[in-house]
């Protein structure tokens, strides 16, 4: 009679053999995580099948929480596009609603590009000076900074000019006569 | 399409060179396993063997990965270091809000979770577990915290400074060997003159000592990613 | 045999590895090798067979401790590097505005 151990071992290890072709060829990043926390439960069990009671408690403590959690946050992250809205009118928010020109703007470029709109209007973020503008945008992860130029009354985009998706807000703002794009000549990554 | 199937058969190959040689890599491990069985228990006062390596005969590199965890815990809350104050950066569209049900769950299971961790550290030489096992249970228990209670803040410059004084602490009592033995990063007290009961002492205090620095390590690891998720 | 089921596991991984476009399917890839290679060492070590290294009386056969006590290192440094990368990769959206590898080594080379 064959040993029931081995078989379910064979079973396992084919199993996290597929599991890893599926992780490796999917294309979408949400259905990863959770194949990729199944994973590392797959690989528990096999350690403990080798004789390895203590690594497969570290793989379960690791694997199940704290590693689908970081990946959860980065790629939410790598979905967002941050505006700091500084203008303080009607340009977003009209009415406390989401319905000005500025909105209807950014979200028709968002969604285009399948990015999340993130604004916020921290006091403590907006206070901070026009020339530490191009500081705040390195330091921070605001990707677009909106303000308002009192002299022309046009509204100022400024964003970064490494960012490929500042590229491709000024083609799309041309149509607009009221909105500037400008971006910050800004120095290499790693400074 | 060519470019895969080069990389397919250079795969394949080195899966040859595998196929070859694993009857020699077979031999590298288990061989030497009858001087621990033999020896390992009496030497070190663990039962649990893993415990004993990694406290005993190979001190040293369970000491320099901590140091590696500590180093990469630095290089993470470098990367995301902000010269600009940006706590409480509160966004207009935030969505992420946890359900009751899941926050009383939470409740419930999180002192069970922290009391786990501990049991785990605590008989690290007995059963399964240890420091580096029962650190990432407890900081799974502390992260459950933070679904509790959304808005919690946290002082990751002062989790940091802590662990910096453990490892400090970790170091000395793993140095303390050369005044009793003669030898850096062993067991304090020799297990010529001294009973198992003795040497279990040095063993939970280390187990302790790292548990709670693995524990600390990864508690700034998610606080700075919570902070960049916020 | 265990350790060629599970070397195609790592082969898997380096496949990803060269083939992904997009860094986060990188560090994917990553973890999927970091486990392989884990499992690889722990087959290595238990190829006679045996029983689990805790001793509670006589015991014929040992697993051997050594190459656990060595991946029990591995694990929780792997985790911390996983975050390390995947810190970094945030940072590079928020400079580039993309994380495929190709736009990025582009803009990277020439302006």
């Amino acid at each position: 009679m064959p040993d029931m151990l081995e078989i379910t071992a064979y079973a396992l290890q084919v199993l996290l053999i597929i599991m890893a072709l599926a992780i490796v060829t999917h294309k979408n990043t949400g259905t990863i995580i959770v194949l990729i926390a199944v994973f590392s439960l797959v690989t528990a069990s096999l350690y403990v099948i080798n004789k390895a009671p203590d690594v497969a408690i570290a793989e379960v403590a690791i694997g199940s929480a704290i590693i689908p959690l970081i990946y959860v946050i980065s790629i939410s992250r790598q979905r967002e596009f941050i505006v700091l809205d500084k203008a303080m009118d009607d340009f977003i928010i009209s009415d406390d609603a989401f319905t000005g020109v500025g909105y209807i703007f950014l979200k028709r470029f968002t969604d285009f590009y399948h990015l999340e709109l993130n604004i916020s209007n921290d006091v403590r973020l907006c206070s901070v000076g026009r020339g530490r503008e191009q500081k705040l945008c390195e330091e921070t992860n605001v990707d677009l900074i909106v303000s308002k130029d009192e002299e022309t009354g046009k509204y100022l985009l400024k964003g970064k000019q490494s960012n490929i998706l500042m590229h491709k807000l000024k083609q799309m703002a041309r149509d607009y006569d009221t909105i500037e794009v400008v971006t910050f000549k800004d120095r290499d990554f790693g400074d | 399409m060519i470019k895969h199937v080069i990389l397919i058969a250079m795969l394949l190959a080195i899966y040859a060179v595998f196929t070859v040689s694993l009857q020699d890599l077979e031999q590298i491990y288990q061989t030497s396993a009858d001087y621990f069985r033999e020896f390992g228990v009496d030497q070190t006062g663990s039962n649990n063997l893993v415990t004993a390596i990694l406290l005993d005969y190979r001190l040293f590199d369970s000491l320099f990965e901590a140091g590696i965890l500590l180093i990469a815990v630095s290089g993470i809350i470098w990367i995301s270091k902000h010269d600009i104050e940006e706590k409480n950066a509160r966004f207009m569209l935030d969505k992420f809000k946890t359900p009751d049900l899941f926050v009383t769950f939470s409740r419930l299971v999180y002192p069970l979770m922290l009391a786990f961790g501990f049991y785990i550290i605590i008989n690290g030489h007995v059963s399964p577990g240890g420091g580096f096992q029962g650190g990432a249970i407890v900081a799974t228990a502390i992260l459950i915290l933070y679904y509790i209670d959304a808005d919690k803040e946290t002082n990751i410059g002062m989790i940091v400074t802590v662990e910096k004084f453990l490892y400090l602490t970790i170091l000395i009592i793993a140095s303390l060997s050369i005044f009793t033995r003669g030898t850096f990063f062993t067991n304090v007290f020799p297990y010529e003159t001294s009973s198992t009961s003795t040497q279990v002492i040095y063993l939970v205090t280390l187990n302790i000592l790292i548990g709670f620095k693995v524990a600390l390590g990864l508690w700034a690891i998610f606080t700075a990613f919570l902070k960049e998720g916020r | 045999m265990d350790p060629m089921l599970t070397f195609l596991v790592i082969l898997i991984g380096m496949y990803g590895l060269s083939t992904s476009k997009n860094i986060i399917k990188s560090v994917f890839s990553v973890t999927i090798i970091e486990s392989g290679v884990i499992l690889l060492f722990l087959n290595l070590g238990n190829w006679q067979g045996g029983s689990i290294p805790i001793i509670n009386g006589a015991a014929d056969l040992i697993a051997d401790p050594l190459p656990q006590a060595l991946m029990i290192t591995t694990i929780v440094i792997g985790s911390t590097v996983t975050a390390l990368a995947l810190m970094l990769c945030i940072k590079v959206f928020h400079h580039y505005g993309t994380v495929e590898w190709r736009e990025i080594l582009r803009r990277g080379e020439g302006k």
